[in-house]
């Protein structure tokens, strides 16, 4: 018999041939000394692999020490409710209700809080004690994540010390330089006439005041904002009021609760806003973007108008066309439109005699509020859409990233544990990302991170649609069979978000428990490895 | 072959008497049967898995399979070989689910050449590494090589139950296993660039 090759020797080692091929091996073994040696390398090497797995050298875990039990409450369900029920406390103190007191005080309804908080609920008095605070509060914050991920390194010292170092330093860091000239600190900010500056201007105060001239852009985070003066760059302002009554060069960007154009702006106007008030003075040469509660037009815009808000009230130039999207619109006896006009709103637009359309309105009814006719086949059609392009988003999140998709369906599985820490994602981010845009981090992130958050909200139905499907068609390996159950999964949760009344809150808690399962995936992803191999 | 012993100080019969106890819905003889069976279901975990945490989540996700198919245990075969059998389902189960190119691994293995060993250089890189490199060692090899050492070395699983276990054909289950061998005395041997080329599309 000739040498045997090492896949015949281990065979017969592990006593997998038949007994005359094992005999012809054991004679063969017998009288060749290179295969006898091949045979004790490879029972050495069986016998080595079997003490080395054997080995005990890591302790078995602390969490590991009690048996599982079904009905026991997992710590992470009661940790998340818990933060949530934190979160929610914090957020209505800490924000909510300071904001709806000064409201109140300010004269504001609580029909107005939704919009004092988006476009002056920041800006009150006091606002630069509070930036401080919130400085502190989003460094805080930023140091617990890194302690609660690193929370497994405690024993380590030189750890504690790089984070609290980290930590400090964060708190001392100066400003980063830049071009743009800072002004805070000071209650009223005025720049006076005559005086020019070079530069961007960025204020932070409580009411500013531009007198002079900016060779720049005017970023103005303040209560009141009044612009006398001539910018030559664009006017940004987060203010309560934003009274422009100079000429800006460039564009007007405003979230504020009441804007008021007396001049010339060279380009274009875009605004979130209360009120909007363009005096038969003003003139804008770009085009028009407004959302805002009440919008009284008297003077001109030179390009398009694309306007949704409560009441629109239309009596000035508009050189181009009209889109008017609105509870309530008035076309007053000097309005003049030389383009295409048209109106979508609640009842029919108020049209003077006087004013002067170049062409007659389009005018297109919108029912109030969002009104599902489940008689029309088009809701239906609509429905079918939206089921398609929630499929086509876990496809494409099937193929680009498997491990996660994966993971973070099996996370679903903890019900209680994913809907309590997507509760707490679902509110605390928003907070975080608002926090970091006016804080030390910057805006980019902040809105990296809202946009990150509205994905991931969206993504929530996949993962715990693909759950469901696993549920009911039990599991399968693959891409296809993943697929499949996705598919039957989504369309289970779009029909059940089609009830009336009900539907509304199993889609909200369907966000909760698939965002809270993503988070629960990623922290698997992002925890660290400290124990050795055993 | 004489199947690991986890739990030492008991005989068969305590474990029966346990095990009745627990079917009978008794919570102090399920908390003894894990007590006594965890760590060891653990270590075979944190063997069979890439990650200490996927280790824990999978051993408390084994115990309460376990809870759940208990009535389905026949009791004339040995408990550690059901349990063990329920483990490697299990974490053979996660394994695949995070992966989707299973078959490309499949068919790389059974087509790879291998080549013969120097006895010599075997023994002495037995020699110059320690139980716990070994180990080490193991993380780093694909799923499936990993899984089938441990069915093999660590479970006492024959070569049926690795078969049903990976859902391959026995007759595969050697290969498997010298191809599992030669990718750890690969990376023994530092020689990782081999073993990355050698399971190219298997670990996804």
């Amino acid at each position: 018999m000739s040498h045997f090759d090492e896949m015949t020797g281990l065979l017969y080692l592990e006593s997998q041939l038949d007994e005359e091929n094992a005999r012809g091996i054991a004679a063969h073994a017998a009288s060749c000394a290179e295969c006898r040696e091949l045979l004790r390398a490879l029972e050495t090497e069986g016998a080595w692999l079997r003490e080395s797995l054997a080995g005990e050298d890591e302790a078995v875990p602390g969490r590991l020490t009690a048996a599982p039990e079904r009905n026991a409450a997992p710590w992470g369900w009661i940790s998340a409710l818990g933060l949530s029920a934190g979160g929610a406390y914090t957020l209505w103190s800490g924000f909510v209700e300071p904001w709806r007191a000064q409201a109140a005080q300010a004269g504001f309804t609580q029909g107005n809080l939704f919009t004092m908080l988006f476009f002056s609920g920041a800006f009150w008095k006091g606002w630069d004690a509070m930036r401080s605070l919130m400085e502190f509060s989003a460094v805080a914050v930023l140091g617990v994540l890194v302690m609660w991920l690193l929370r497994r390194r405690w024993r380590s010292f030189p750890t504690i010390a790089v984070i609290m170092g980290a930590m400090i330093c964060s708190l001392t860091i100066p400003s980063v330089a830049s071009a743009a000239e800072r002004k805070h600190g000071d209650p009223n900010y005025t720049l006076p006439a005559g005086e020019e500056i070079k530069t961007d201007l960025i204020v932070f105060a409580d009411h500013t005041q531009i007198n002079g001239d900016i060779d720049g852009d005017l970023i103005a985070w303040s209560r009141n904002v009044t612009v006398n003066g001539h910018v030559k760059g664009d006017v940004i302002a987060f203010a309560q009021e934003l009274r422009v009554n100079g000429a800006v060069d460039g564009n007007v960007r405003a979230f504020v609760q009441t804007l008021q154009l007396n001049s010339t702006v060279e380009r274009n106007v875009m605004a979130w806003v209360g009120d909007v008030n363009l005096d038969e003075k003003a003139r804008v040469n770009g085009t028009m973007t407004l959302g805002a509660g009440q919008v009284q037009l008297d003077g001109q815009v030179v390009g398009d108008l694309l306007s949704y808000s409560g009441d629109a009230n239309v009596n000035g130039l508009l050189g181009h066309n009209a889109m008017i999207h609105a509870g309530h619109v008035t076309i007053g006896p000097r309005a003049d439109i030389k383009g295409q006009t048209k109106v979508e709103a609640h009842e029919q637009p108020e049209v003077s005699p006087s004013a002067k359309l170049a062409s007659p309105y389009e005018f297109t009814l919108v029912k109030r509020g969002y009104e599902r006719n489940y008689s029309s086949a088009r809701f239906y059609w609509h429905q079918v859409l939206l089921w398609g392009a929630s499929f086509v988003f876990g496809l494409v999140v099937l193929l680009l990233a498997p491990g996660f998709f994966f993971d973070t369906e099996r996370a679903c599985r903890k019900t209680g544990q994913s809907i309590g820490f997507g509760l707490l994602f679902l509110f605390a981010t928003p907070i975080a990302a608002i926090i970091v845009c006016i804080t030390i981090v910057g805006l980019g992130v902040g809105i990296s991170t809202l946009m990150l958050w509205a994905i991931a909200i969206y993504s929530a139905q996949v993962f715990v649609g693909a759950w469901l499907g696993e549920r009911i068609l039990g599991e399968g390996v693959g891409i296809g069979p993943a697929l499949g159950r996705l598919a039957l999964g989504l369309v289970i949760l779009r029909a059940v978000g089609m009830l009336p009344y009900l539907g509304g809150w199993i889609s909200f808690v369907v966000v909760a428990w698939g965002l809270g399962a993503m988070a629960l995936a990623l922290y698997r992803y992002m925890r660290p490895q400290l124990a050795p191999a055993i | 072959m004489e199947r690991r012993k986890t739990t030492g100080e008991m005989s068969a019969a305590e474990i029966a008497e346990v095990l009745t106890q627990v079917r009978a819905g008794d919570a102090d003889a399920w908390g003894e049967l894990y007590r006594m069976y965890a760590p060891a279901i653990f270590r075979f975990c944190r063997r069979a898995l890439p990650t200490r945490e996927d280790a824990e989540d999978a051993t408390t996700e084994v115990f309460m399979k376990v809870r759940q198919k208990l009535g389905t245990y026949d009791s004339s075969r040995p408990f550690t070989a059901w349990l063990y059998k329920v483990a490697s389902n299990h974490c053979w189960d996660m394994l695949r689910r995070r992966r989707i190119r299973q078959d490309l691994e499949t068919g790389d293995l059974e087509t790879l050449p291998l080549e013969h060993p120097d006895p010599g250089q075997l023994e002495r890189l037995q020699a110059e590494h320690g139980s716990r490199e070994v180990r080490r060692g193991l993380e780093k090899l694909p799923d499936r090589a990993r899984m089938a050492l441990v069915l093999r070395y660590f479970a006492d699983m024959s070569y049926d139950e690795i078969a049903d276990t990976l859902g391959v054909r026995r007759a595969f289950v050697g290969v498997l296993l010298l191809r599992a061998r030669h990718q750890l005395r690969d990376v023994l041997a530092g020689k990782e660039a081999a073993l990355i080329r050698g399971a190219a599309g298997g670990k996804a």
